[in-house]
């Protein structure tokens, strides 16, 4: 089974995507902010990474930094609530940028077509 | 030995040459909080001061668009006039804002009858057969006109306006953008334009050509910060209110695509219930920020406010198992504020401090006068403490650590203390708690 790192601050979301993913056939755990997540990824191996940009602590692109300096090999998906930094989110090295929307469509073909399922 | 001089010019000894006089008194400007129109006059005063450069009389135009408008004319009318001002700014003592208050008001005078044929004093810069004074502008050239009445590419409107045969056409240029420019003349002495004449003129052309610059692109850097906060506020919004719409619209996906267990659909429909309300808690404080406007200051007593305000039921229930140390400075003055928005703000900070306190910490609340210009008052809790990167996100809009903050409250107390100019410090060091320090303005007594 596949395994995904999701980090998102905000429960409500988090629940959701957490569910959703499970229902799909993945293995989910679930960070609600950088420092946790990037102690997962020094322990744990994962398939893919999911994440939001703004939290609290350090953001998004901090932590995509952070995981290319111990994992280069992950695929990340931005999944945010910002349109304006979709231009730029190549630079950051993220595989892909999926602005949040109530459908997770786009956000569950992207991982099939990163990981497959 | 050391010696020190202030660097605004004061008075002068009666034997400083007088183009350094001149000098001075438009570099003091630079010191003054007057607007743009104030230190034009300056310049135009400058050159038109009988016992400074010499000209008598100096119009501006301004480069409004594409067309250069004739805006002010100053200088004395008759001799008598010319006289009474001279002698006025000949006096010891005479410094800039003498001269700004003076020239205010001689303008002001000269108004009612000039100003209505100075309107008609208009050219367009794209015109291609362009006359004197505009066509110095557009050339960025200094001219020097002499018997105006022989020369066909002087307007002859212009000169039957200012009825003499010899003036200085100025152009005010800076980074080769055309602003405006000034002309001068000798219309009471009649004394002939000189070339010293000319080189003073053209340092005052420059000076003023400068203070429009810059006075134009501090405005444009203004408009630009608007319209900067302006798309950074709508992208934070939109931000914001995604997240619960997204939770919202994918729990009910949820409960509309599957046969939904019991359990789950009630659990989905606390979940949309509790987003819903989190959505109306936003829409409610940023309508509630948007709309601080404080219409007059009043005298405000903080000590009932305060003292009022620990009493509340909603600080009382947070304050459970919580201790709020609270001193209050009997007698203090009454400060500059609103003493609703004053309590707001305050409540604000307290339910922050309250809400990072550990269950037996201690939140303190102090109100003491300083510095005879301020209350101070100091909210501190004994939470975790912000980092150095924690600390400046502070008053960014939405930024919250709270689940369910709106991340509004910190910008509505910023608001509030500025709209009341008072001033706001925050310390905070991880492990130390953070203090918030409130200093509002003390209102100044009256005569009574």
């Amino acid at each position: 089974m596949k395994k995904i790192l999701l980090i998102e601050d905000d429960l409500a979301l988090s629940l959701l995507y957490e569910e959703e993913l499970k229902n799909d056939g993945y293995s989910v755990v679930v960070a609600h902010d950088a420092d946790s997540a990037l102690e997962l990824v020094k322990n744990e191996p994962f398939d893919l990474i999911v994440t939001d940009i703004r939290m609290p602590g350090k953001d998004g692109i901090e932590l995509i930094a952070n995981v290319m300096g111990l994992r280069k090999d992950i695929p990340i998906i931005i999944n945010t609530a910002y349109q304006s930094y979709k231009d730029d989110f190549m630079t950051w090295a993220a595989d892909a940028y999926i602005i949040k929307s109530s459908s997770l469509d786009e956000l569950k073909a992207k991982i099939k077509e990163l990981i497959g399922n | 030995m050391i010696e020190r001089y202030s660097l605004q010019p004061s008075n002068f000894n009666p034997e400083t040459p007088k183009e350094l006089v001149i000098l001075s008194i438009i570099a003091q400007s630079f010191f003054q909080p007057f607007s743009l129109e104030d230190n034009l006059l300056v310049i135009l005063t400058a050159l038109t001061a009988g016992s400074g450069i010499g000209f008598n009389r100096a119009m501006l135009f301004l480069n409004d668009g594409m067309k250069l408008k004739a805006t002010t004319w100053l200088g004395p009318r008759s001799p008598e006039e010319a006289e009474a001002i001279w002698t006025m700014l000949s006096s010891p003592g005479i410094g800039y804002a003498e001269i700004v208050a003076y020239n205010r008001d001689l303008v002001t005078r000269m108004v009612k009858d000039i100003q209505p044929r100075l309107k008609s004093l208009v050219y367009d810069l794209e015109s291609r057969t362009l006359p004197l004074p505009a066509a110095a502008a557009v050339n960025k050239e200094i001219v020097l006109v002499t018997e105006a009445q022989n020369e066909p590419v002087v307007d002859s409107n212009f000169i039957k306006f200012i009825q003499v045969d010899s003036f200085l056409c100025l152009p005010l240029v800076a980074q080769d953008e055309i602003l405006g420019e000034i002309v001068v003349d000798k219309g009471i002495t009649h004394a002939p334009i000189e070339a010293r004449d000319i080189e003073l003129a053209r340092l005052c052309a420059l000076l003023a050509g400068n203070y429009i610059y810059t006075t134009n692109l501090y405005k444009k850097v203004v408009e630009m910060e608007k319209m900067a906060a302006l798309g950074e506020m709508a992208a934070f919004v939109s931000h914001q209110l995604r997240n619960p719409i997204v939770a919202i619209g994918g729990f009910t996906k949820q409960i509309l695509s599957s046969p939904c267990q019991p359990d789950r659909c009630r659990r989905n429909l606390n979940i949309i219930q509790e987003q819903v309300k989190h959505l109306e808690d936003i829409i409610y404080k940023l309508s509630h920020f948007l709309k601080i406007t404080i219409r007059e200051l009043q005298p405000v007593d903080v000590r009932p406010i305060l003292l009022n305000l620990v009493e509340r039921p909603d600080i009382k229930l947070k304050a459970a198992r919580k201790t709020i140390s609270l001193k209050i400075n009997e007698n203090l003055p009454l400060i500059q504020c609103d003493p609703i928005y004053f309590e707001e703000a305050v409540v604000n900070l307290l339910d922050n401090a309250l809400d990072v306190t550990p269950e037996g910490g201690k939140v303190y609340l102090r109100a003491r006068p300083y510095n005879d210009k301020y209350v101070l008052i100091i909210i501190k809790d004994s939470g975790p403490g912000l980092d150095e990167k924690s600390r400046d996100k502070l008053f960014s809009p939405f930024y919250t650590t709270k689940e369910n903050g709106t991340g509004l409250g910190l910008l509505f107390v910023k608001r509030i203390i500025d709209t009341c100019n008072g001033k706001l410090e925050v310390q905070s060091k991880p492990g130390r708690g953070t203090m918030f320090k409130l200093y509002f303005k003390i209102q100044e007594r009256g005569p009574s």
